[in-house]
């Protein structure tokens, strides 16, 4: 009962592009668009489905999608228990801890117990606060995090940066780094084994190395 | 519930005709006992609460040490191996943010009293053989080796630290990044070959191979001669094919020691079941050592299984012929249900009185068999309605239960 693997991909965001050119490279070529989500390619074993890189870790620990590229920050912040099988190198970026540039945080033992934190991230948050012993108080916000300190909203902040730009140009200054990421290729652990021969083969090709032929 | 039920039955019966004993344990134990060996993650998510006295009791999280416990406390006489099982509610709470259940069924096996290689088949074709009774299609099994991961990390003198990474890089079947760690933490290249040929088989006789070939690992030759133990009873059960290697099985219970599996099934994407050798647990409770060895299937999952490799689970049959009995008289439907019951049918008093077609669109909707009319005139033979076919006859009650009976035997 060999059906098509699945494989999701970010479907917009800065992780798509790469993702879509390193599975060409890879000999996976997208297709005619169907519909907006579900894609055939050039392999046809493999099938992509499009969709918000923050949700393929539950699709693919839940096997709706057998295989995925998405960020190591997301993997963590939706505690998705799958196989991180490939580091990519691509998408490189840190979950970072930020406050204003005026404030008198230096450092994450100057975070008070009744700090409030927003972010998109709240379970990767609750997580690190926890693990230094602060208590904080976790706002979920969806985007135009920086926002949130500028208008009070909350002290601090945690959001991805990547080369810290958009913290200087909103005023902030970031006080430690909880985790660094960058897009990884993840696998749902039961459709290892059922695909482990086709899986490993598209490994050795996004390395850029062997099993090139068809 | 049937669909549970159903599930349950089949299990029941499977472990029974394998001859294991079904076991009870209490739902709510103290918690240090429920907590041996288990590790932190599995202690971590059980309910705690406090008894009278202070002390600390908990709902159990899984059966094996339950089990396990009565063993020890209660049966103490009983000749060894002991062969036990259980379905039972286990309790969990999750401490991740997504939603998910806190209470599971499990239905499981303990082969207790005996370290043999045997045993360790047993338990294996014992799971196999059920998941395969259950209707699922393509059961796979892979197992791995508690011990025998312990033996590679003791023999590469790993600190726990380097242990741990090593076993991230066994877990993401990174060849590259593998050989690149073991060179850099001067692994034995009789043993990094070793590692390299175990992580890259799923099959048991060539990881038993293997190991016999070149070692660089102590008590080597004993794992393969578990491993082909394994490999020949399932083969004399024509299962051999539904059971993979997989070195970088180890699991997150901590109290195996020796082989450890997983059960899955294609196109379902979570493990419904597992187990494993746990030599030491028991020795840890009560101060004897008794081996062990056990598995635990989890009913939930391989129902949403069965769902999802589109099992028609409406059409189960029972075995019970369902019987509608409706009447103007009660007497004469309490007299004619009666009669139904006592020769083993399923009779439901109709209580709507419904009549005609409305009363026979119920009949269907609750999967009755039959409809029975019975007139409040005694000795007037029974208006019967098959619902399927809507055929009506007249029949005495005697004729019916003889037509039901006969048509039911196969």
């Amino acid at each position: 009962m060999k059906r098509k693997i699945r494989i999701a991909v970010p479907n917009k965001g800065r992780l798509k592009q790469p993702t879509m050119d390193i599975l060409r490279r890879s000999g996976v070529e997208i297709l005619e668009r169907e519909r907006v989500y579900d894609c055939e390619t050039s392999d046809s074993r493999f099938r992509v489905f499009f969709m918000r890189a923050f949700d393929i870790p539950i699709y693919v620990q839940y096997g709706a999608a057998d295989v995925g590229f998405t960020g190591h920050d997301i993997v963590v912040e939706r505690d998705a228990d799958v196989l991180e099988l490939l580091d990519l190198g691509f998408g490189q970026c840190n979950l970072v801890v930020a406050v204003p540039k005026n404030s008198q945080i230096r450092t994450i033992e100057d975070i008070a117990n009744v700090s409030r934190v927003a972010t998109e991230y709240p379970n990767a948050s609750r997580k690190f606060f926890a693990s230094k012993g602060k208590q904080v108080e976790i706002l979920t916000v969806r985007g135009a995090t920086e926002l949130a300190p500028a208008l009070g909203l909350a002290e601090i902040m945690v959001d991805v940066s990547t080369t810290g730009e958009t913290l200087a140009k909103n005023n902030l200054r970031q006080v430690a780094a909880i985790l660094k990421s960058s897009c990884r290729f993840i696998c749902n652990k039961i459709a290892y084994r059922t695909f482990e021969r086709e899986v490993r083969e598209l490994i050795d090709r996004l390395k850029g190395g062997e099993g090139t032929s068809l | 519930m049937k669909r549970q039920r159903y599930i349950e039955e089949k299990l029941r019966k499977s472990f029974i005709l394998w001859g294991y004993e079904e076991v009870r344990s209490p739902t709510i134990e103290y918690l240090e006992t429920l907590a041996t060996d288990l590790g932190s993650e599995l202690t971590q998510s059980m309910f705690k609460f406090q008894d009278f006295d202070g002390r600390i009791l908990a709902l159990r999280p899984e059966m094996t040490t339950p089990v396990a416990r009565i063993i020890a406390t209660r049966m103490f006489s009983t000749p060894e191996p002991i062969r036990l099982f259980y379905i039972s509610n286990v309790f969990r709470y999750s401490r991740s943010y997504m939603e998910r259940g806190r209470e599971f069924w499990q239905a499981g096996v303990e082969l207790i009293g005996s370290d043999r290689d045997q045993t360790d088949g047993e338990v294996i074709s014992l799971l196999a053989s059920s998941l395969r009774e259950l209707g699922l299609s393509e059961p796979r099994l892979d197992l791995g080796h508690a011990g025998l991961f312990k033996e590679v990390q003791k023999s590469a003198h790993l600190d726990p630290e380097n242990g741990q990474i090593f076993r991230t890089l066994i877990g993401r079947r990174d060849k590259a990044e593998l050989e690149k760690f073991m060179s850099s933490n001067n692994f034995p290249s009789a043993l990094e070959k070793s590692v390299l040929e175990l992580s890259e088989t799923r099959n048991l006789r060539e990881a038993a191979w293997a190991l016999n070939r070149r070692s660089g690992l102590k008590k080597a030759k004993r794992f393969a001669k578990t491993l082909e133990a394994i490999a020949d009873i399932l083969s004399d059960y024509h299962l051999e094919g539904e059971v993979y290697f997989d070195f970088s099985l180890i699991g997150r219970i901590e109290y195996y020691t020796g082989i450890i599996f997983e059960a899955s099934v294609p196109g379902f994407g979570f493990s419904i079941g597992g187990g494993g050798r746990y030599d030491d647990l028991i020795w840890k409770l009560i101060g004897i050592r008794i081996p062990a060895v056990g598995f635990a299937i989890e009913i939930e999952k391989c129902l949403q299984a069965l769902q999802s490799q589109g099992s028609e689970f409406s059409s189960i049959p029972d075995g019970f012929v369902r019987v509608l009995v409706s009447s103007i008289s009660n007497e004469r439907a309490v007299e004619t249900a009666n009669l139904l019951r006592d020769s083993g049918a399923v009779a439901t008093i109709d209580v709507s009185y419904r009549n005609g077609k409305k009363l026979m669109e119920y009949a269907k909707l609750a999967r009755m068999n039959y409809l029975v009319i019975v007139e409040s005139v005694r000795k007037r033979p029974l208006i019967i309605y098959d619902v399927q076919s809507g055929m009506r006859k007249r029949l005495t009650a005697r004729s019916f239960l003889r037509e039901i009976f006969r048509s039911r035997i196969r």
